[in-house]
């Protein structure tokens, strides 16, 4: 990870630097909806989950305390060099609300402190968790391979159908819902009305890790919640629920509000939830689902569709899922990329930015050139996205190298996306023929004051200024020039 | 005093070359400032960048073509 913030070691190496992509959602909502939400113990623990290292530290300190503690008791605890993290930590807590504002004293919200208690000790009955349904003597319930398969296919469908939109093939479509979705979170744009085009940052999207992309999805959905009258509250604690469900096991829909009943459906097309028909009184979370707030990779791996290596799972899912999970990507000095996979969307993912030369049942092979990559550039990739992906999926093999990808290689890209800004622009006014040297001084001190001089020559006597700051230096100079 | 509307190019010399060049067929610089910096016409921007682009693609070959 090229950005870690943070030089002290408070994070475990797993960790997201970042903090999570729900947590500024959250943050904006109202305390009351916050506080609502913290009367469900599922919820409670997953927000937990979210937090960085050092919150959820600073959570467990104050959780099993009964009265508030002073802050300068708690400050005492804080080296000078954490200082900073310690008060940034705060912040972020007292936004979200699980902090009470106050300046002299630390203490929990009382709803969230309850929720988290009762979510670590169990007890109470608020079914918060899920219901889990009644033993059908008739039917199995769908086992863990069926999940996997379902959330595999529904999730590959969705980025299927972006990756292929740019290469004008028809595949299979998702469903209304989804379509609506992606056109929202303008990853993908219509084109003349009728056909649905990936844009730049659908592109950017399809070289995420799942889980982001989850996320980036949910996020919408959540905005989108908002404008069709949804209660936020019933749609994040439902997500939380999912979130902490139990993998392979069936849960009730009776406890469910309309709502959530609505939500199930759309996070059906998505795959998060499985249901045997769509009228079923019983769900079962996926793969996607239960992994939503945690780290475990949100797509089935090798170890748990078999614990076994590749050659044991049989299934086509089973070992695109492996080589997923391990990488199997090869790269060499010369610029071929040597791809061990196939899995048509990480085949068409990569012809993002190769030319394919070959393609054989497990294997396809192909070249980083000049053009396929100007063509991933155009299309609003950035040579750092093509390098990071080319690194997440490195075959096992590629990791004895040190560094992972060839250097030449990785520079040769980053000279491409150089080559393609050779030319910079800026628009703005060019101001010259100053009466005299002092005139001259006088205005560009002012409109360095603005930081609005882009370019600047004390021996010609003129600047060049910034669109923005044109009315500004040009009331400075006619109050001048009126005044005197 | 004199303020004048324009684009503010920032490259470097070759490139400021090859604009110099082009600027000889159809006109769109207003200053030349420096090494590295051109005042150009605001609505020429677009045709100045196309132009420039193919311009350099001149002078790459391609190992694809085939």
């Amino acid at each position: 990870m090229p950005s870690v913030q943070s030089p002290q070691a408070v994070d475990p190496p797993a960790s997201h630097s970042n903090p999570h992509a729900l947590l500024p959602f959250l943050r904006s909502q109202s305390q009351n909806t916050l506080t609502r939400l913290y009367q469900r113990p599922s919820s409670c623990l997953s927000i937990y989950r979210l937090l960085g290292p050092l919150e959820r530290q600073l959570v467990m300190n104050l959780l099993w305390l009964e009265s508030a503690i002073p802050v300068n008791t708690m400050a005492v605890w804080v080296v000078p060099e954490g200082k900073k993290l310690y008060d940034d930590a705060l912040a972020v807590m007292t936004g979200l609300h699980i902090l009470q504002n106050s300046t002299v004293k630390l203490a929990l919200n009382p709803t969230f402190k309850s929720s988290l208690r009762q979510a670590i000790t169990g007890g109470g009955s608020t079914g918060s968790f899920g219901v889990p349904a009644e033993k059908d003597d008739k039917r199995q319930p769908g086992g863990i391979e069926v999940l996997d398969a379902y959330a595999l296919e529904r999730w590959e469908t969705i980025l299927h159908y972006m990756v292929s939109s740019g290469q004008g093939q028809l595949p299979t479509k998702p469903s209304q819902g989804v379509l609506y979705l992606l056109q929202r979170s303008e990853l993908m744009k219509a084109n003349h009305g009728a056909t649905l085009q990936i844009t730049s940052s659908g592109f950017q999207f399809l070289l995420h890790s799942p889980h982001d992309q989850l996320w980036d999805l949910l996020l919408q959905y959540l905005h989108m919640a908002e404008e069709r009258q949804m209660d936020l509250v019933e749609v994040l604690s439902f997500l939380f629920m999912l979130s902490t469900m139990e993998l392979g096991r069936e849960y009730s829909t009776d406890p469910l509000s309309e709502t959530q009943k609505v939500l199930l459906e759309d996070l059906r097309d998505y795959g998060l939830v499985w249901q045997r028909k769509a009228s079923s009184k019983r769900f079962s979370p996926t793969r996607l689902a239960t992994t939503l707030t945690s780290l475990s990779p949100s797509l089935p791996t090798s170890s748990s569709t078999g614990g076994s290596r590749v050659g044991a799972t049989t299934s086509a899912i089973g070992v695109a899922a492996s080589t997923a999970q391990q990488g199997f990507i090869v790269l060499e000095t010369n610029y071929r990329v040597y791809a061990y996979t196939d899995n048509p969307l990480q085949t068409a993912v990569l012809n993002l930015f190769i030319t394919m030369k070959y393609r054989f049942p497990n294997l396809v092979v192909g070249m980083l050139t000049r053009e396929s990559v100007r063509k991933a550039l155009a299309n609003g990739i950035s040579a750092e996205q093509i390098i990071s992906y080319l690194s997440t999926h490195a075959h096992p093999q590629m990791r004895k190298n040190n560094p992972l990808l060839p250097v030449t290689v990785q520079d040769q890209i980053r000279l491409w996306e150089l080559e393609r800004n050779r030319l910079k622009s800026a628009e703005g006014y060019l101001y010259r023929d100053f009466a005299s040297q002092a005139d001259y001084m006088y205005v560009l001190e002012y409109a360095k004051q603005l930081d609005v001089v882009l370019w600047e020559n004390g021996a010609k006597r003129c600047f060049f200024g910034s669109l923005e700051g044109h009315a500004n230096v040009r009331g400075f100079i006619e109050r001048r020039t009126g005044g005197g | 005093m004199r303020a004048i509307k324009g684009i503010l190019l920032t490259c470097d010399s070759a490139v400021k070359q090859i604009l110099l060049t082009m600027n000889e067929k159809a006109p769109f610089v207003i200053e030349d400032l420096d090494e590295f910096h051109l005042v150009i016409k605001a609505d020429e921007e677009y045709r100045v960048r196309r132009e420039l682009e193919a311009e350099l693609e001149k002078n790459t070959y391609s190992l694809e073509a085939n």
